[in-house]
C-alpha cells in the first residue's frame, strides 16, 4: 500500500483518508449552495459583512487589477473587489459547480458578467499559468483545503511579482475563557440554526468543527511565509474569531 | 437565459492551463472539452464552466 493511501486528514473532528476530504467538502457545499450566503449572515449575525469590508479596506483594490478568488463560491468577494476597484477582472474558482452557477446568475443580473470568469478547480493544483494575477483572495475557504500549505504555494506561483495574497478565515480567540464561550455558542447554536434554515445539521456541524481545527494566527502566518510570501502580517477581526493574513510576492 | 445554454468564453484560454502539466489547452467546441495533450486528459466544459479537475477529466487514448 502506498504511503498516501494511509494518510488521513481532518474532516471536522473526524479523521478521514486524505483522498476523501475534497469529495466530502464538496458534499457539504453542494448541499448548502443556494442558502449559503443567507446562512453566513445568520451564523455570524451579519458580522461576516464587516469582516469582508475590513478585508477590502486592507486590500485596497485598484482599477484594472486581475483577481483570482479561490473558493470564491457565489462570487461575494469578487463582486466587492470589482465594486471597489471601479473596473477590473475577477476569476472565481471553486470545487463546487452549483455555487458558481448561482454566482454567475447574480453576475448577469448585475451586468457584471463580462468582468468575471467562473472555473471549477482545486486550490492545490490551480489551472493557471505562473505570474498571472495581481491579487489572490481566499475567504472562508482555506480551512476546507486538504493541505493548506499546498494552496498557499500555488497562490505564490500564480501571482505575478508584486502580487498580493489575502486570506480571510475563522481563527482562534486569544484567551481560554472567550474561546470556551465561543465554542459553547458555535457547537450548540450554529448546527441547529443550520438545520432550521438550510435543513442541514451535519454540514454546519462540520463547519463548526473545521473552524476549531484550523491553525491559529501565528502558525498560519508561518505557513504564509513558508510559501515564499514577504512582508507577511495578520490582523484579528472581532478579537480573533476571524483573522486576515496578508503577504506579498516580492 | 437558461444556465444550460451558456457558451464557453474563449478568452479564458489565455489564462487556463492543464492543472496537472501546467501546459496550454486546446478547445474542442464540438465536444465542449479542453484538451491537454501532455497530460492525455480532456477536461469537460459544463454550462460554459470549465471543470479543471483530474477526477472529472476523460483519459485520451
Amino acid at each position: 500500500m502506498s504511503e498516501n493511501s494511509e494518510k488521513t486528514t481532518h474532516f471536522g473532528f473526524s479523521e478521514v483518508p486524505e483522498g476523501e476530504k475534497a469529495g466530502r467538502v464538496q458534499g457539504v457545499f453542494n448541499s448548502v449552495a443556494s442558502k449559503y450566503d443567507i446562512m453566513n449572515d445568520v451564523m455570524s449575525m451579519g458580522i461576516h459583512r464587516v469582516w469582508k469590508d475590513a478585508m477590502m479596506d486592507w486590500l485596497a483594490p485598484r482599477p484594472g487589477q486581475k483577481l483570482l478568488d479561490v473558493a470564491g463560491g457565489t462570487g461575494d468577494i469578487s463582486f466587492r473587489f470589482l465594486g471597489r476597484a471601479g473596473h477590473g477582472h475577477a476569476t472565481v474558482l471553486d470545487l463546487t459547480e452549483p455555487m458558481l452557477v448561482e454566482g454567475r446568475k447574480r453576475a448577469e443580473a448585475s451586468h457584471l458578467a463580462d468582468s468575471l470568469n467562473w472555473v471549477v478547480g482545486d486550490a492545490m493544483s490551480l489551472p493557471f499559468d505562473d505570474n498571472t494575477f495581481d491579487v489572490y483572495t481566499i475567504s472562508f475557504g482555506i480551512r476546507n483545503v486538504t493541505r493548506p500549505q499546498e494552496a498557499l504555494n500555488e497562490a505564490y506561483r500564480v501571482l505575478r511579482p508584486g502580487g498580493r495574497l489575502m486570506v480571510l478565515e475563522f481563527s482562534q480567540l486569544p484567551n481560554d475563557g472567550l474561546q470556551k464561550l465561543y465554542d459553547l455558542y458555535s457547537f450548540n447554536v450554529i448546527p441547529r440554526m443550520g438545520k432550521a434554515i438550510a435543513g442541514d445539521y451535519d454540514s454546519y456541524q462540520y463547519l463548526v468543527e473545521s473552524i476549531r481545527n484550523f491553525p491559529d494566527q501565528e502558525t498560519f502566518l508561518g505557513m504564509v511565509r513558508k510559501a515564499g510570501f514577504g512582508n507577511a502580517k495578520y490582523r484579528n477581526l472581532s478579537m480573533g474569531i476571524a483573522a486576515l493574513h496578508s503577504g506579498w510576492k516580492l | 437565459m437558461s444556465e444550460q445554454n451558456q457558451a464557453f468564453d474563449r478568452r479564458m484560454l489565455e489564462v487556463l492551463v492543464c492543472p496537472m502539466s501546467q501546459t496550454s489547452l486546446d478547445y474542442d467546441s464540438e465536444q465542449q472539452e479542453l484538451i491537454s495533450k501532455s497530460a492525455g486528459l480532456a477536461y469537460p466544459i459544463r454550462n460554459g464552466i470549465p471543470v479543471m479537475l483530474q477526477d472529472e477529466a476523460r483519459d485520451l487514448d
